[in-house]
């Protein structure tokens, strides 16, 4: 049948029009088989451009369109809700990415970008020409969630979803939850008690008769999809099976760990962690007492375990340690009579309103001085006394020496290596090692995983209040998923010809999501797709050794078309 | 409890919207609204973002869209809260002021030939000032929505536009409408201001034309920019020795600002890594305090701006005074040397800090919403569920709270939506 397809080439501002030439495009296009009518747009996905699209549909009565733009990932489903809008079938949109793929990877040869953008385009139109209508599938949805990880994050992730009305497993490692916090005393900022905090959450669960605690606790397996995953929880030796909908990762950091010797770590007994000394200043007294002698002079060296240089791992910053290490510094003047602190720094990143307590700090006749990684402070031991030597930047590079008492290693925050729980819910993990979301700025606590979400320090390093904003974030774009009670599909799924299955198992062992199963036809058995696990990833397709499977919106023509116009 | 929507929230930049759009997802009906004429805030302004450099516009649009057409968002735009009165069922009794656009929104098609036509031409407040519109005008190209409004403080009340508009749109004969609605809940995200350099005389903005804002660069910079170049203003040269004055208006007791902007570090490593691609052989030296590059990514990103070749100078910047042929002379202390320096630049761009944008208080007539001692809306259980404010059933997210990144405002906006979400749950 002949179709009727538009086709619109966007400049997408610049990004694309400074190096693709739009016009030579549009002209090349043009007298391709079917094609109606073609257009460009500034933006193809402001408003006004998709009210154009909308209106040309109605009035040409286009039977598929073309977007020629940026990558898929982000505006296919704003085309395809144009589509939808104008009461064209979604899956007659076929995207071009034009810029990825074109402008942004030869922005240093515009006519080989300009010659590459008219192939992706043909391409497009040949796959929008054998575009066939698709319905969404649509299961039911349970709206329960698994929280993983009993820190303040999945308390709050917890408290949030049940006050959505979602229920909540809530799921922990540990003999009892609370995680960090419920160690720690004052908190920056609001002065408040970790305990307390911690406290005064579990107080709101234990309201919520939606929530169901498990310790001990461990994910070891994960199926099924977003709405309908099964998880298997192992409780310690028994194996809990659990339907849930969605899963929040909730699971935190360590704090690093020094080196043995790192600013003699380990070596010398006044080096201790900046976690050891809140607890140290928690645990004295009147006077601040470690090993039996009076402390009065405290250094604090920053950066320990963040923003190494080449022989260590971790380039990123901590971000919570600067501000955490001043708000101890506060803490042991106001508690102690006649302590001094040395603030060795790379910086001081008192960000946002934290900077008050740096003011503060100063304000208390702290003293700070700067170092770079080529001139890391020295620690060495005269005559039973600590010497710190270090090259001050504040003051032009003089060369310092002070006597201190004890030396607090500001230590960072490193990922959780939890490779059971990687494995298990496969979400990608950065250079860093924290989990990483599926787009920084605007998907902040969503995965790759559909259904499976991050927040809290998993994700990257963050203070209390960033933790408990991403964790209610979270929930709340679990619960808006969930509240719904189905899910609609993607239709693309694949699709085996009953007639044609020989059962040779070759698509089963290729699938990686278990999505195929085995059932009766006419007599004998044959392979069948679970849609509610499959995702269309195609791999059984190009297996099966009598053709009868078929990807729906990628079925064979298609692609063959495809491949036919990008080499024409 | 009856109401006609389940929330209003006051700003629809980037927070106020994921906040509209989860609620909206919920199932809760949303009154949305915007005192400018197009939605989108801060974030639809901007080039590119750190430390991904995707663009802005392209990020952002897809939730404009999504926004503006939700079934259960309803979106005013030119409109500002008047009074916000709690009842005592726990309802809010709201009255909004929505300003006249002179247009009617239906008929508009945003052909823009009414501008063609209009006499009148000011400085384009969009563009920064950059450059100049008309009176009759569309906010800018990927405005939503994108039809005109006649700014009629500069209209000569000509009849040009009425005359040529091809939908006869125009309409002089509109008037300010007062608007009640009762709503269960509010969430505040009335976003940020920027901090304008005038204050500081001793950098000479407003003065000296070389001396822009990051605001200014930011246009110069987006896809939507008005010289498809970078320009200087004085004589439009392409500057080749640029500076960066970090820290302006931003832990500065002069100016009534002591905490730190948090995002101004970071958008000028970004501008810097921007420029070094669009003018190879300028030369970018960045004048700073201390380098705030905390969050995910960030720290790698100002590591890779230093590794491109972007000079960067401890010493916050004392003056900055003009030489006949326009380019500036900027005073310092070098920390790392102990030195004070004087250096020429051809174009200075200031980074500017943000303030708060609290003037949302004064439409609560009958509770307080409270803020902090610097003005933002102050969160009254911090550590515990950040959203809640000094009025309950009132809500605060984004920039609205304290100077913030888009992240961490699209996970602020998404715990609003949570609180909002509980709360709501909780009266039925």
């Amino acid at each position: 049948m002949k179709k009727k397809i538009g086709v619109y080439v966007c400049h997408c501002g610049g990004n694309i029009s400074d190096y693709v030439d739009i016009e030579k495009v549009k002209e090349a296009v043009k007298e391709e088989a079917d094609v109606y009518l073609v257009k460009n747009t500034l933006f193809a996905c402001s408003d006004s451009s998709q009210k154009e699209i909308e209106h040309d549909i109605q009035e040409s009565e286009l039977d598929a369109i073309v977007v020629a733009s940026c990558s898929p990932k982000l505006h296919v489903p704003t085309f395809r809700g144009v589509a939808q809008r104008a009461g064209l079938n979604p899956y007659n949109y076929v995207q071009a990415n034009i810029r990825e793929q074109s402008s942004w990877a030869h922005s240093d040869n515009p006519v080989g970008a300009t010659e590459k953008a008219i192939q992706l385009v043909k391409a497009a139109i040949a796959k929008a020409r054998e575009s066939e209508a698709l319905t969404p599938v649509k299961i039911p949805a349970v709206n329960v969630a698994a929280v993983i990880g009993g820190g303040i994050g999945g308390l709050r992730s917890a408290i949030s979803l049940a006050e959505m009305g979602t229920e909540v497993y809530l799921i922990e490692k540990e003999s009892k939850i609370g995680g960090h916090i419920a160690q720690w005393d004052k908190l920056f900022t609001s002065n408040d008690k970790g305990s307390d905090i911690i406290n005064s959450l579990y107080s709101q669960i234990l309201k919520h008769t939606n929530i169901k605690i498990f310790t001990n606790a461990e994910v070891i397996e994960k199926t099924g999809s977003i709405g309908n995953f099964n998880i298997k929880v192992k409780i310690d030796k028994e194996i809990l099976p659990l339907h849930v909908g969605a899963v929040i990762v909730n699971t935190g950091f360590e704090s690093y760990q020094p080196l043995q010797s790192e600013y003699g770590y380990n070596v010398l007994e006044n080096v201790i962690t900046l976690p050891d000394f809140k607890n140290l200043i928690e645990k004295s007294d009147k006077e601040l007492i470690h090993n039996g002698k009076i402390i009065k002079k405290v250094a604090y060296i920053y950066c320990v375990g963040s923003r190494q240089d080449d022989e260590g791992e971790n380039k990123y910053c901590s971000r919570y340690c600067c501000t955490a290490a001043i708000h101890v510094a506060i803490e042991a003047k106001q508690k102690y009579r006649n302590i001094i602190n040395f603030h060795y720094n790379r910086g001081i990143r008192t960000y946002g309103k934290q900077e008050l307590l740096y003011e503060e700090s100063c304000k208390n006749g702290d003293i700070y001085i700067q170092f770079n990684l080529e001139n890391k402070p020295q620690i060495e031991v005269v005559k039973g006394k600590t010497l710190i030597k270090v090259k001050d930047i504040l003051t032009a590079g003089k060369e310092i020496t002070a006597e201190v008492d004890l030396i607090v290693l500001v230590t960072g925050m490193i990922s959780r290596k939890d490779d059971t729980l990687i494995n298990t819910l496969k979400i990608p993990v950065g250079r860093d090692n924290f989990y990483n979301e599926i787009h920084m700025k605007l998907r902040p606590v969503e995965t790759v995983i559909d259904g499976v979400f991050i927040a809290g320090t998993c994700q990257s390093p963050k203070n209390i209040l960033e933790t408990l904003n991403s964790s209610q974030a979270a929930a709340a774009k679990a619960n808006s998923v969930l509240t719904k009670g189905e899910m609609t599909l993607e239709p693309t799924l694949a699709q085996i010809n009953p007639a044609s299955c020989i059962l040779c198992e070759n698509c089963r062992n290729a699938c990686p999501f278990d999505a195929i199963m085995t059932v009766n036809y006419e007599d004998r058995q044959v392979a069948k797709v679970n849609v509610s696990n499959c995702k269309g990833c195609g791999m059984c397709t190009p297996v099966c050794p009598t053709d009868a499977i078929d990807l729906a919106g990628f079925t064979n023509p298609q692609i063959e078309g495809m491949i036919d116009a990008l080499v024409n | 409890m009856s109401a006609d929507y389940d929330v209003l929230i006051i700003g629809a930049g980037i927070a106020g919207e994921e906040s509209a759009l989860k609620l909206a997802d919920m199932g809760f009906k949303v009154l949305l609204v915007e005192k400018e004429p197009s939605i989108g805030g801060k974030m639809i302004l901007l080039s590119k973002v750190f430390p991904t450099l995707d663009c802005a516009a392209c990020i952002t649009t897809p939730k404009v869209s999504e926004t503006a057409r939700h079934p259960n968002i309803t979106l005013f735009t030119l409109t500002e809260p008047e009074s916000i009165i709690k009842e005592v069922d726990n309802t809010f009794s709201i009255t909004l002021k929505k300003r006249p656009r002179y247009v009617v929104e239906q008929d508009c098609t945003g052909c823009q030939e009414c501008e063609t036509v209009c006499p009148s031409v000011v400085h384009d407040q969009f563009q920064m000032n950059l450059v100049a519109r008309k009176a009759v005008y569309i906010p800018f190209n990927i405005a939503n929505p994108r039809i005109a409004l006649i700014d009629i403080d500069n209209c000569m009340l000509c009849g040009a536009c009425e005359q040529k508009c091809p939908s006869n749109a125009i309409d002089f004969t509109q008037k300010e409408q007062i608007i009640s609605v009762k709503v269960k809940s509010v969430i505040v995200a009335t976003g940020f201001k920027l901090f304008d350099p005038i204050h500081i005389e001793r950098y000479g903005y407003g003065k000296y034309k070389n001396v822009i804002t990051s605001m200014q660069m930011e246009r110069q910079l987006a896809p939507t920019r008005p010289f498809n170049n970078i320009l200087r203003p004085s004589d439009g040269k392409v500057p080749d020795k640029i500076a960066y004055v970090f820290c302006t208006g931003s832990r500065d007791h002069t100016i009534g600002n002591p905490i730190c902007s948090q995002v101004c570090c970071m958008y000028s490593i970004k501008q810097s890594q921007l420029l070094m691609g669009a003018l190879p052989m300028a030369d970018i030296s960045m004048y700073y305090i201390n380098i705030r590059a905390f969050g995910k990514g960030f720290n790698e990103f100002y590591m890779q701006a230093k590794d491109m070749g972007a000079n960067f100078v401890k010493g916050k910047i004392a003056s900055i005074s003009e030489k006949e042929n326009g380019n500036l002379i900027l005073r310092y202390e070098n920390i790392e040397t102990g030195e004070v320096s004087e250096s020429e630049h051809d174009l200075v761009v200031l980074s500017v800090g943000l303030l708060a944008n609290s003037s949302v208080t004064k439409a609560f007539k009958n509770k307080i919403l409270k803020t902090d001692e610097i003005n933002y809306v102050k969160q009254t259980n911090l550590l515990q569920s950040p959203a809640i404010t000094s009025i309950e059933g009132v809500f605060a997210a984004g920039t609205a709270t304290a100077p913030m990144d888009i992240p961490d405002t699209i996970m602020s906006a998404g715990a609003a939506a949570a609180e909002v979400s509980g709360y709501l749950n909780q009266l039925s």
